[in-house]
């Protein structure tokens, strides 16, 4: 069964692995783990197939993965579709740090053959991968049923690498589930497509819900679009703080002076973050306009709103021309 | 000099109804050696006071017998 | 009682970050040799790093900074009082250390494009890498120490450093299980014991419940003091802002990216750097005893979604009990701030400066002595530091002993610790030893906390002296009880260097961590260099200036003021 020249301490615990006793099994996988002897690998892969006790296989999930041999990364993702949580969570966690690229053929098939447990799972995996190729794979999963699958794989296109454009995942910004909005609209800002900014505003000042409201802000500042400053400037009147500090940040990057009556009412915002990422953009602006307002915000009870707001000062005063600088 | 045993409410509470005899995972773990078997019963428990409340000894337990309080002055 | 003999090449005392690193490379650079870690926890769980880490303090990643701006910032944040080819070091093997390490199966975060994921802390450059699965860290290191062929010997504490002619011959230590006497000869020895964690005691009361690892009593910078070692920067104390009672971290710089911050009763921030400094220290000591403390980790602001990211994030790493901490007082971050507080005093390099002189090679003033981790003085060196002197420790050591032999130890050393160790188990009905302890740390806590009052530390210290008798009234019952009697030792070394060292820099420098009542500012004209310390022939701590040598990056102190409360 197992090689000979093992250490009969080990031995005799995988001897146990095989016990009736439900005790003497826990023990066994315990104490195997703890001794770390890399003969124990292939009983122990043995357990994920033939135990039955939940708890037993988990430790042995976390066994192989402190071993970290390749020779465990194939029965291990067959636990992803495991009927119990805690060894299909135990083996993602463990194939979160054993897989690579070469395990992307085995990881597609899984894909397209397992069960949703095993889908969702290996979604997630792709994510460390990287990997362009797996999108044809990934694709189908937008127009799944279920709106967790729809979801993972709208934030798996976020990780591909040289994926720019990707048209089939614009449609889910206007899933009817809010997750699945929230993860699309902070994947659009990572594509490239024409009708990406368009729909970012939408999302941006008409999607009922304000994470994906907040999200929408994020992706714009990533872009830094000028065609987005009318969708911005709307924003900084939403009524949830973290869309109009995120739009304010994205303001940041897009500086254009119509935003200016907005940025200057934000100064007085119940919300510090907001006040200090007006003041910010505020300052790459550069009018000076914007300074009486700002020496206001010199007196504000946050320390950070305070340094952003002289740090406006000091970047409008530099680029105001010599006479005018008072 | 005179010793009196004073009461201590300690953090590391085993129960003797799951702990496996054979088994020293959590003693193992410990990195303050505070955990112990009890010779008699061969359950675990802890023998001295000296608790980081780090887990090791609750995560290792593969019979979920042990549950890390924190210390009562803490908490 | 029974006596072990064991003989290796290198010896690495503790096996915690630094400590399984220099193991590893030992091998690395010198496959046969022998190495052996000896560890009086198990190195599967031990050490500052036992439970994980949720992200990395000082990362140079190539396109994000460079070792040099690297240097400029811990030349600012330490005042200027720094041996920067030291630090440079860190700034230098840094990336390849998290290369390494993440060839081994550690994760740090990356962005969706597969980069590291920085964040900005610190004052200009951006440096914090999180790790937020970084929980099995320990496990990760284990697994490559047994891969490399290292003999590990847990549950054994060391006591002494061994010196004859001059140079490493072992070190001597006790089973703390067996209660055997282990004699330990090698060629090299690198004291990787971490930092000095229970000096001050905690606000609870409880001996335990201190920041860094208890395990971690100040045994690398005792035994290196009686090695004959020098030590530096001990007055540059380590205080960190903690949850109060918890006395964990709050992790506010894992936080705030998602939006939360330290804020006083107020609400608004009063600090806008949350990298920890004696300075960003003194601030927060400030506003808890201005009218608008106390502070707090502000949250509630946040939306559920976030604060369960945050949550998933501190309650799985590094200090995990956080989470049952708070729900144990009904508290919520969705509605209650967390309470801050300033911790009790330590010594620890990795966060502050204070530890064992080590040159840029990781030697010490010792011949064949090394050290790394928190206990040598690289100045907030944190994991990456420790995994970096780790490193260079395990190479240098190797080829440092190549062409030496074994020395048999000398017989009246040995009769004489042997003495010392055992002296409590003689009496067992000594006053025991969490007493002996307590009243230690209470009297480091009425002294050394700052701010610093000459009058109050001549007290501490004069106490301090008369300790050493005390400590001969303590009673063990056994080998595990010895054990703690033993780190009382270790801590009242400590406390003795920390009064002597505070008393010796007339001057305040480090914020909070040397705040002087009598000498309110920075002087220096007078006080622009190491304070290190060592036991002279006679057997006394003898205290000196030690120049701060040439800067190897050019840093402007005077225009450059680290300042965490103005622009």
């Amino acid at each position: 069964m197992h090689n000979t020249d093992m250490d009969p301490e080990v031995a005799q615990w995988v001897e146990m692995l095989r016990s009736p006793q439900l005790d003497d099994r826990l023990v066994a996988v315990k104490t195997l783990q703890h001794l770390g002897d890399e003969d124990a690998i292939e009983p122990l892969i043995g357990v994920l197939y033939n135990e039955e006790n939940p708890t037993v296989q988990e430790i042995a999930v976390t066994t192989l993965w402190e071993f970290a041999n390749p020779v465990a990364i194939p029965p291990l993702i067959e636990c992803l579709s495991s009927p119990h949580a805690n060894v299909r969570d135990e083996a993602l966690s463990a194939l979160k740090e054993l897989v690579s690229t070469n395990d992307l053929m085995k990881l597609l098939d899984v894909l397209q053959v397992g069960n949703t447990y095993a889908q969702l799972n290996v979604l997630v995996l792709l994510r460390k991968i990287h990997d362009a190729q797996a999108l044809p794979f990934v694709l189908p999963f937008f127009e799944s049923e279920n709106p967790t699958l729809r979801e993972a794989a709208v934030i798996t296109l976020r990780y591909l690498n040289q994926v720019v454009r990707c048209e089939p995942a614009l449609a889910l910004a206007q899933d009817a589930n809010a997750s699945v909005r929230r993860a699309t609209a902070l994947t659009l800002g990572h594509l490239s497509d024409a009708e990406v900014v368009p729909l970012l505003c939408e999302l941006l000042t008409s999607d009922a819900d304000w994470q994906v409201r907040r999200n929408a802000a994020q992706s714009l500042d990533l872009l830094a679009n000028p065609a987005a400053i009318a969708a911005l400037i709307a924003a900084m009147g939403d009524p949830e703080w973290q869309v109009r500090k995120f739009t304010a940040r994205a303001l940041q990057k897009t500086a254009d002076e119509r935003a200016l009556p907005v940025l200057i009412k934000a100064l007085a915002d119940e919300y510090s973050d907001v006040r200090r990422d007006a003041a910010t953009a505020l300052g790459k602006l550069a009018q000076a306009e914007a300074l009486p307002a700002l020496q206001q915000t010199l007196n504000d009870p946050d320390m950070d709103v305070r340094i952003f707001s002289q740090r406006a000062i000091d970047a409008i005063q530099k680029s105001l021309p010599e006479t005018s600088n008072v | 000099m005179a010793l009196t045993s004073q009461r201590v409410d300690v953090p590391v509470i085993v129960d003797e109804s799951k702990c496996l005899e054979k088994c020293v995972a959590c003693i193992e773990v410990c990195p303050l050696d505070v955990l112990v078997k009890n010779p008699e019963t061969g359950k675990a428990y802890m023998k001295y006071d000296e608790c980081w409340f780090c887990l090791p000894c609750e995560q290792e337990c593969p019979t979920g017998a042990i549950t890390v309080q924190i210390p009562f002055l803490l908490r | 009682m029974n006596i072990q003999y064991l003989k290796t090449d290198f010896l690495v005392v503790g096996g915690g970050t630094a400590g399984t690193m220099a193991a590893i490379k030992a091998k690395q650079a010198s496959p046969e040799s022998d190495v052996l870690i000896l560890e009086k926890a198990n190195i599967r769980r031990s050490g500052a790093i036992a439970m994980g880490m949720d992200g990395v303090n000082t990362a140079v990643i190539p396109g994000n900074s460079t070792p040099e701006q690297y240097v400029r910032e811990i030349t600012i944040a330490n005042d200027g009082i720094v041996n920067q080819k030291a630090v440079y070091e860190t700034g230098r093997l840094g990336f390849s250390v998290i290369q390494e390490l993440e060839s081994w199966g550690v994760k740090f975060q990356k962005d969706h494009e597969g980069n590291y994921d920085l964040k900005q802390v610190h004052r200009v450059g951006k440096y914090v890498l999180p790790m937020p699965e970084g929980k099995d860290l320990k496990k990760i290191l284990a697994r490559q120490v047994k891969r490399h062929k290292v003999n590990v010997t847990n549950r054994v504490m060391a006591t002494r450093v061994m010196v004859q002619n001059g140079r490493v011959t072992g070190a001597v230590g006790l089973d703390v299980r067996s209660g055997d006497f282990v004699v330990i000869q090698a060629k090299a020895v690198v004291l990787c014991t971490g930092a000095c964690g229970r000096l001050g005691l905690p606000a609870s009361g409880y001996l335990y419940g201190t920041y860094e690892n208890p395990t971690n009593a100040g045994d690398g910078y005792a035994m290196a003091y009686h090695a004959g070692a020098e030590l530096t920067n001990i007055e540059c104390f380590q205080i960190n802002p903690l949850i109060k009672d918890y006395n964990g971290p709050a992790c506010a710089y894992v936080a705030s990216p998602f939006g939360a911050y330290t804020a006083n009763a107020e609400g608004h921030r009063f600090i806008n750097c949350d990298y920890w400094s004696g300075q960003m220290m003194l601030e927060v000591y400030k506003e808890l005893n201005s009218g608008k403390g106390p502070v707090h980790l502000k949250m509630y602001h946040l939306d559920d979604d976030t604060i369960n990211e945050i949550e998933t994030i501190l309650w799985d790493n590094e200090r995990p009990s956080r989470g049952r901490f708070h729900e144990g007082r009904g508290e919520n971050y969705r509605t209650h701030g967390v309470e801050m507080n300033i911790s009790e005093i330590g010594l620890c390099s990795g966060h502050s400066a204070s530890g064992v002189w080590v040159n840029e090679r990781a030697e010490t003033t010792v011949p064949g002595l090394y050290a790394a981790g928190d206990m040598a003085s690289v100045p907030h060196n944190y994991m990456i530091g420790a995994f970096v002197y780790g490193r260079i420790a395990g190479e240098n050591a190797m080829d440092y002993l190549r062409d030496l032999e074994h020395v048999e130890p000398d017989a009246d050393f040995l009769a004489a610790e042997q003495a010392r160790i055992y002296a409590p188990m003689e009496q067992p009905e000594g006053v025991p030893h969490t007493q002996i302890e307590y009243k230690l740390r209470r009297l480091v806590n009425d002294y050394l906390q700052p701010p610093k009052s000459p009058n109050k530390m001549d007290i501490g210290l004069q106490k301090f002296v008369a300790y050493e008798e005390t400590l001969n009234l303590m009673g063990a019952r056994d080998p595990h009880e010895l054990m703690r009697c033993m780190e009382v030792h270790f801590i009242r070394d400590c406390a003795e260097m920390a009064a002597r060292a505070s008393l010796y820099r007339k001057e305040t420098r480090w914020g909070l961590y040397h705040y002087r009542l009598d000498y309110p500012e920075k002087n220096n004209e007078e006080w622009f260099c190491h304070v290190n310390l060592k036991k002279d022939g006679a057997g006394h701590m003898e205290l000196f200036k030690r120049p701060v040598e040439p800067y190897i990056v050019d840093v402007d102190l005077i225009e450059e003021v680290y300042d965490v409360a103005v622009r």
